[in-house]
This record gives C-alpha cells, sequence and structure tokens, in this order.
C-alpha cells in the first residue's frame, strides 16, 4: 500500500469506519512507515484537542444578540420617521422656491393684472425737480446766449421757458391711461 | 429561542475563524442581523439549522477574504481562554499550558484555507456529524469526508514540519 492512498484513509481508520481487510491493511503500513505513524498520531492527537476550542458564548455577546429584533424594529421605525421628515422638509423647500420665484418676478398672472391696474389708475404724475430742473434750464439760456453771440439762432422756446421758470414742479396730464 | 439554540454554535465558528474574541463578537452580531433580515427567505422545508450553519459559514468566509490583507500577520488575542468546564478541575500551571495549547492551535488552524478550516471547526471543534456537515453545507458525503482528512493532514503536517525545523 503506497502512502499517498494511507494518508487518504487516515481520519476512516482513526474513526474505525473502514472496512476489516482496509483497516488490516493501513495497519499493516503503519507498522513498517514512520513518516506515516507520525502523521496519524498527529492528526489522532488534533482530534482530541479539538473540543477544547469551543467556548461558552460571553454574556455581553448574547445580550447583543437579544438585542437585534427590538434595535431593528427602532432602525425601522427610525428610517419611516426619516423619510417622513424628508416628505416635509422638501414640501416646504418646494413652497418656498416658488413663493419666492413668484416674489421677485412678475411671471405670476394676478400678480401682473394688479399691477397693471394699479398703474392705469394713476390720473396725475407730479415728479418733484427739486431745482435741477432750473439749473438745466439755466444752462439753456447760457447756451442760447453764446449761441447769439456765435450768430446761432435760438429755437425761440423763450416763453414755454418763463412759464416753467417760476413753477418748480411740472405736471404732466394723464388721462387714465388712455390718450385721446 | 434563535438565540438560545445558535449563539453558540455560530459565536464558536467565528471565534475559530477569526482568532480572537473582538472580532467573533462583531461577526456573530453580523451574522444574526443576516438572520433576521433574510429570515423570510428561509424555505421551509429545508433544515433551518443547515440554512442557518450555511449563512453563518458563507459570513465568515466573506469576512475573511475581506480582511485578508490586514491578516498577513496574524496576530491572536493574548487573552484567548476558553469558559470549558475542563478549566475548573485544573491548577493554575496546567491552566497556562493548557490556554497556551489552545491559542497556539487556533493560530495553526487559521493557517488552513477558510474552505477547509470551516470543515475542522464543525467536525472537530462542534461535533457535527459527516452527514450534518454534508447536508448544512450541500456537498456530497464522501467529498465531506475526503476535504475533512485532507484538512486534518495539512494541519497535522504544518505542526509536524514545525517541530522538525526547531
Amino acid at each position: 500500500m503506497e502512502c499517498t492512498h494511507v494518508q487518504d484513509l487516515i481520519s476512516g481508520y482513526i474513526e474505525n469506519e473502514l472496512p476489516r481487510e482496509l483497516h488490516k491493511e493501513v495497519s499493516l503500513h503503519l507498522e513498517t512507515c514512520e513518516n506515516c505513524r507520525l502523521l496519524k498520531e498527529k492528526v489522532e492527537e488534533l482530534i482530541y484537542a479539538f473540543p477544547e476550542l469551543e467556548e461558552e458564548v460571553p454574556f455581553f455577546v448574547k445580550n447583543r444578540l437579544y438585542y437585534i429584533p427590538e434595535s431593528q424594529d427602532n432602525i425601522i421605525e427610525m428610517e419611516s420617521d426619516r423619510l417622513y421628515l424628508k416628505w416635509i422638509a422638501a414640501m416646504v423647500g418646494t413652497v418656498v422656491l416658488f413663493l419666492n420665484l413668484f416674489y421677485f418676478t412678475n411671471i405670476v398672472p394676478p400678480a401682473n393684472r394688479t399691477l397693471h391696474l394699479m398703474v392705469s389708475g394713476i390720473k396725475t404724475l407730479t415728479v418733484k425737480t427739486e431745482g435741477i430742473y432750473e439749473k438745466v434750464k439755466e444752462s439753456n439760456k447760457l447756451f442760447f446766449l453764446s449761441s447769439k453771440n456765435g450768430e446761432t439762432e435760438p429755437n425761440g422756446n423763450e416763453d414755454e421757458d418763463n412759464k416753467t421758470k417760476n413753477s418748480p414742479k411740472k405736471s404732466i396730464e394723464k388721462n387714465g391711461g388712455k390718450n385721446g | 429561542m434563535l438565540v438560545e439554540s445558535f449563539s453558540k454554535k455560530v459565536y464558536n465558528l467565528a471565534l475559530n475563524f477569526a482568532g480572537n474574541k473582538d472580532d467573533a463578537a462583531d461577526m456573530t452580531q453580523e451574522i444574526f442581523l443576516k438572520i433576521y433580515n433574510n429570515i423570510d427567505k428561509f424555505e421551509e422545508e429545508r433544515n433551518f439549522s443547515s440554512w442557518v450553519m450555511k449563512l453563518s459559514k458563507n459570513y465568515c468566509i466573506d469576512f475573511w477574504r475581506k480582511n485578508k490583507s490586514s491578516r498577513q500577520n496574524v496576530e491572536l488575542d493574548e487573552n484567548l481562554y476558553t469558559n470549558s468546564v475542563h478549566d475548573q478541575a485544573l491548577t493554575p500551571e496546567d491552566s497556562l499550558v493548557q490556554k497556551n495549547d489552545i491559542t497556539y492551535l487556533r493560530q495553526k488552524l487559521l493557517q488552513l484555507p477558510p474552505d477547509l478550516r470551516s470543515l475542522i471547526i464543525m467536525r472537530d471543534i462542534q461535533d457535527y456529524s459527516y452527514q450534518e456537515i454534508s447536508e448544512n453545507l450541500d456537498i456530497p458525503l464522501g467529498t465531506t469526508k475526503s476535504r475533512i482528512n485532507r484538512a486534518r493532514l495539512k494541519l497535522a503536517q504544518l505542526i509536524l514540519n514545525e517541530h522538525k525545523r526547531n
């Protein structure tokens, strides 16, 4: 019998699972082959030693295991809560975004209509010039004077200038947005 | 019920697979979490114990593969000890010797490929029969026996070679 064949049968030999004839043959080989005998003895030793590696489960591990179903339920609950909150946040965000959009732009028809009605309802628009208008007129006169000296003809708007000179306010008549 | 029935088997599989208690505790917890999450996938006509052990073994192998790079130099937990009943009858010196033996044996076990290691753990540490292992892991009976024999021979050879070198 060859060593490799004997080694294939070593576990069966140790555990007494081989047919009687085969068991005898292996025994004969082991008597003569030191290498196979040593290997068989070591395997036997291991088989006896291995059960010592088994340990009791530490209490802290057991505790952790007992809490798994509960913690799983909590996780599921937390996840559903989180999902619910996410939806609310998304909805609020969308509403705020749209409100901002309508507030800063005039894309909303009702707002446009209100603005239009408001503007078209103005009949008299008064512009307060605070003296700037007069300064412009003065500069116009200077221009006319200089143009006379330079033999340039004025446009003859002096009457109009005199009319407006004494009134710091200029009034614009508006007929409710309709001309005519 | 589930914890009482399977915690010891799962924990010992994890412990002897990882070689240290911290990893074993985390692995056991993860395996139970997997069991709870996948319990609806369990087919009733199958053996529940087989399903649990197969799931545990697959998890352990995955864990080992994922952490392979960080385990090139296997460091065993120095505080590993057994709570077996044998300890109670031993003197402190004997206990120390035994503790070293166990650490040494566990270290050697880590040198086996994961597939063979799981078979040794189930057969020689957890005392499953060949038939049970074959059913649990869906491997033919003959293959189970020959693989377990191969694993034992490999381990014995490793130890003998080390003795020769020393």
